[in-house]
Order: structure tokens, then C-alpha cells, then sequence
């Protein structure tokens, strides 16, 4: 059975949060569609991020830059997130 | 019910702060402990949810709305907005590095334990910030 390989599942759905809230930020019906869907935006990015995380894992092959990848994913992600909501403030 | 829900949030992100401390002490003497910690520490990270997710769908609008007619409305949109979405990551983080431990991959699970450390200390103090904000 083929491992599990949860660098690559993390990788995934920390690009998709970002997505995510960039989509839902700038295009309102996404945002609507979001709370429509799953009661609330938040909650809906949570479940789709670890439906991600969950599917992902499971069908991405393992290779030896999966670690690489997955850390400078999540870094990345959080320093974006960051740096969005204070452009969008500011903008 | 605010109370409970708010001392449950702040209780397990403070567990999310000292096991992994524990966990990143105990990963070079290859404790028996290990596995143990680290999957209470995954278990622990998803549970939060609950509280985190009572508190900012339930309690929050009334807080967002003070505080966004306050002085500090960035408080909101800048601190608050980042808190509630790098929560959602939190669970990732510690399932991948408690994954790790179980698949005796510990080394390689130590940068991640000092991540949930640090992005839990921050999302502490991004709360302690907005509740100063809403009283400002």
C-alpha cells in the first residue's frame, strides 16, 4: 500500500487556504457561495483545506524534495496571508 | 457558556504551546512518551476548532463590530483576519508532525513542533491585541 505522504498534503492545502481567502476576498459570490454552502466562510475553507490535506496526502507520490516543498509552502503561505489582509486594508 | 467555551479555547492553545516543548525535549532521548504526546498534541489541535470556532462565529460579530468603530479598525481587518485563518492550519501542522513521530521520522518533525509553538504563541497574542483593541 502506498504511503501516506502528508509533506505533500500540507503543501497543497496551505496554497489552497491562500487561494481561498484571496478568492473570497476579492470576489464576493465566492465568499456568499462559501456561507451558503457551509454555514460559514471559515468553516468551509477548513473542511475543503482538509479534504485537501486528506486527499492529496493519499495520491501524491513521495520524492525527496517533498519536505522542501511542504515547508516553504506553509512559510510562504503564511507570510502571503499576512501581507494580503494588510494590502487590502490598506488598498 | 462564553466563559467556558473561551477558558476550553485558551487552555488547549496553551497544551499546543507545552507539549511540543515537551515533545521537542523528550525527541532526542527517544522516550516512550513520544508517540503518546505528539498524538494527543494532533488530537488536541483539531478539538480546538470547536471552541475557536464558537467564539469567533457565535461571540465575535459583536466584538468586530466595537472594535471596527473603534480607533483600531486594522485590529480587525489586519490581525483578526490573519488569527482565524492561521488557525485553520494549526491541525495541518501538528497532524503532519505528529505523523512524522509515528513513522519514527522525529528528527525531521522538530521544525514543525517549533512552528506550532510559534504560530500558537502568535495566535495568543493576536487575541490578547483585538481584546485590547475591543475595550480601547
Amino acid at each position: 500500500m502506498k504511503k501516506f505522504n502528508a509533506y505533500l498534503g500540507m503543501a497543497v492545502s496551505s496554497w489552497l487556504l491562500t487561494v481561498l481567502i484571496i478568492a473570497s476576498e476579492i470576489f464576493e459570490p465566492f465568499k456568499n457561495f462559501l456561507k451558503d454552502t457551509f454555514y460559514h466562510h471559515w468553516i468551509g475553507k477548513g473542511i475543503i483545506i482538509t479534504l485537501a490535506f486528506i486527499i492529496f496526502g493519499c495520491l501524491l507520490k513521495e520524492t525527496k524534495s517533498d519536505e522542501k516543498i511542504s515547508w516553504f509552502s506553509v512559510i510562504g503561505s503564511l507570510i502571503i496571508i499576512f501581507l494580503f489582509f494588510v494590502l487590502e486594508y490598506f488598498i | 457558556m462564553r466563559d467556558l467555551v473561551l477558558i476550553a479555547h485558551i487552555l488547549i492553545g496553551l497544551a499546543l504551546i507545552v507539549l511540543p516543548v515537551l515533545i521537542l525535549r523528550l525527541s532526542s532521548k527517544k522516550s516512550l512518551l513520544l508517540k503518546p504526546l505528539a498524538g494527543l498534541a494532533a488530537i488536541l489541535s483539531w478539538l480546538l476548532l470547536l471552541p475557536a470556532g464558537i467564539l469567533y462565529i457565535m461571540f465575535y460579530p459583536a466584538t468586530k463590530t466595537l472594535i471596527k468603530s473603534g480607533p483600531y479598525p486594522w485590529l480587525h481587518s489586519i490581525l483578526m483576519e490573519t488569527k482565524e485563518h492561521y488557525g485553520l492550519l494549526l491541525p495541518l501542522i501538528a497532524t503532519l508532525a505528529a505523523y512524522l513521530v509515528f513513522t519514527n521520522k522525529t528528527k525531521e518533525s522538530r521544525k514543525w513542533w517549533i512552528l506550532l509553538i510559534v504560530i500558537s504563541l502568535l495566535i495568543g497574542i493576536l487575541g490578547r491585541l483585538l481584546k485590547i483593541g475591543a475595550i480601547a
